[in-house]
């Protein structure tokens, strides 16, 4: 199919997603679902007259925060894990574990560990998305072709320039699809810790929750969504910009 | 689908390495790879004792404590008659999740021009985390059962719909060809091609789902009027009970490892043409 069409495809899903969505906001009205004409007035509003944009960016620096130290403890971790049998056996299956564990279950515990400040929503943000990391941190290090090695042994190359130029370019695609996947973890744990303690832009979307029209919640989730989207784009735009086999080697995993 | 949704489909929960060559293994107890996983358990639990002896009990409670929490809570009911209650609303959310994620993710990975409109409805959806749909809910289905059966609805429908629709539009063409070029009928080529071809990832569909449907589970009650496990947590949490709550994270984690063990089980079970690793 050419790029056109499918442009023209996507144009057409949205369109009658919007469609839909007017419809059936005018039938339900604003209390229970706010069409996007009001929506969108409603959005403008909020975006110049309120601190949604603020309250937003004080929670984004959180995740970035917990996203952050995941990224620097789980990457290492899960590269070591690839390589080395003893290191995978002993931490995988609380990796494992960690993965399937619910954030809102955690959510008490780690009230009376860190109380319902930053470091709450830092330290459940962190957790939710560690394991996702390390997991694709793993899987990339695992898969490393043990021919590129041979060649590199053959060579004689040296032991940090086998990492440098073999194992770190072939982990590289990993590691982003990795960042995204734990991005998205991340920022979901935000809202679910911000909505648990009513802080942040989680606290903003619950409060919202319970007034009138459903045009300002209606607001808030499409500024969330287009920062997710956004956030993505960014990581893949980075992936592509500093290693150019990112997206030939994906597409083959 | 091209973006996130995509990546999370191949990535998420994608476990199959966690315990190589599966539980026989473990069973067996014949390779130094069990001894390994015993190890792996024990050092794990000595560092939480550890780190456990040095906190306050009203913070942090050691395994031993966890342990004899979650037995004493399964004997008497109180644990357990909570959690066969949250099973209800996880078992008909995920059903009805799978009920219309299933058919909607061939329609959408079989047609091309369904795909392309589908790919940034689900994109956009998948980008706004669940949870945040909670306040909706409330107002549409109210603060009780209904709102949870919704919940879980919402959060696993979107996980099942991308990894089936990612399935059938990976459905090998060579194998399509043969059945055609055999003459299969319509029916032929639905019952005996099409459908071995998309059970292993119909399974894997129901594994995500399921471990995605027991998160949502707790996060309903949670998040809903608190009952059941989520109600125990509210309690033990008023308590200063750190006992107690670790225990139900502890009996989550540990249904989900279960759960996600079993339906590999069967997998290999019923597909033994479908080969792991």
């Amino acid at each position: 199919m050419s790029n056109t069409r499918k442009r023209f495809y996507n144009a057409l899903g949205i369109g009658i997603t919007l469609l839909i969505w007017e419809l059936a906001g005018q039938y339900m009205g604003d209390a229970l679902l706010a069409p996007p004409s009001s929506v969108a007035g409603t959005f403008v509003e909020l975006l110049f007259e309120s601190d949604m944009v603020l309250k937003l960016i004080g929670s984004l620096q959180l995740a970035l925060a917990g996203f952050g130290l995941a990224c620097l403890i789980g990457m290492p971790l899960g590269a070591m894990m690839g390589r080395s049998a003893v290191i995978d056996a002993l931490v995988h299956p609380w990796i494992s574990m960690l993965v399937v564990t619910s954030v809102a279950a955690i959510l008490p515990i780690y009230i009376l560990l860190f109380g319902t400040g930053d470091q709450f929503r830092v330290a459940i943000i962190f957790t939710a998305s560690v394991g996702y990391i390390v997991l694709t941190a793993y899987h990339g290090a695992r898969g490393i072709d043990p021919k590129h090695i041979d060649v590199a042994r053959a060579f004689s190359t040296g032991r940090v320039d086998t990492y440098r130029k073999v194992i770190m370019p072939a982990l590289f695609p990993y590691l982003i699809t990795g960042a995204r996947l734990g991005l998205v973890h991340a920022l979901r744990a935000m809202i679910v810790a911000e909505m648990f303690v009513i802080s942040g832009y989680g606290g903003l979307i619950f409060h919202t929750g319970l007034d009138i029209s459903t045009a300002p919640i209606l607001a808030y989730l499409l500024l969330l969504m287009a920062v997710s989207l956004g956030a993505n784009m960014v990581l893949q735009r980075i992936g592509q910009a500093a290693a150019p086999w990112y997206e030939a080697r994906m597409q083959r995993a | 689908m091209g973006g996130l949704p995509h990546i999370m489909a191949d990535v998420t929960l994608d476990t199959k390495h966690t315990s190589p060559a599966g539980w026989r293994r473990v069973v067996a107890f014949s390779s130094g790879s069990a001894l390994i996983y015993v190890l792996s358990f024990l050092i794990g639990v000595a560092v939480w004792e550890l780190i456990a002896a040095q906190l306050p009990g009203v913070v942090f409670a050691t395994p031993s404590e966890v342990t004899g929490r979650l037995i004493e809570g399964l004997a008497n009911g109180e644990i357990s008659g909570a959690f066969v209650n949250s099973l209800r609303h996880m078992i008909v959310g995920l059903a009805l999740a799978i009920a219309v994620a299933v058919p909607l993710g061939f329609l959408v990975g079989r047609n091309e021009a369904a795909f392309h409109i589908a790919d940034p409805i689900v994109n956009a959806f998948f980008a706004i985390p669940s949870v945040a749909f909670v306040p909706f809910l409330i107002v549409w289905f109210g603060l009780f059962y209904e709102g949870r059966v919704s919940l879980v609805f919402i959060m696993c429908v979107f996980d099942i719909l991308v990894t089936v629709s990612a399935g059938a539009r990976n459905i090998d063409r060579a194998m399509l060809s043969v059945g055609r070029s055999f003459g299969a009928s319509r029916w032929h080529m639905f019952a005996k091609v099409m459908l071995p071809a998309s059970l292993p990832f119909l399974f894997t569909a129901l594994r995500i789902g399921l471990v995605r449907a027991i998160n949502a589970m707790i996060t309903a009650e949670l998040f809903f009027a608190t009952v059941n496990l989520g109600a125990y947590l509210e309690e033990a949490s008023a308590r200063f009970d750190a006992a107690g709550m670790l225990a139900i994270v502890f009996l989550l984690a540990l249904f989900g490892l279960g759960a996600q063990e079993a339906i590999k089980f069967l997998e290999r079970r019923l597909l033994p043409w479908h080969v792991r690793n």
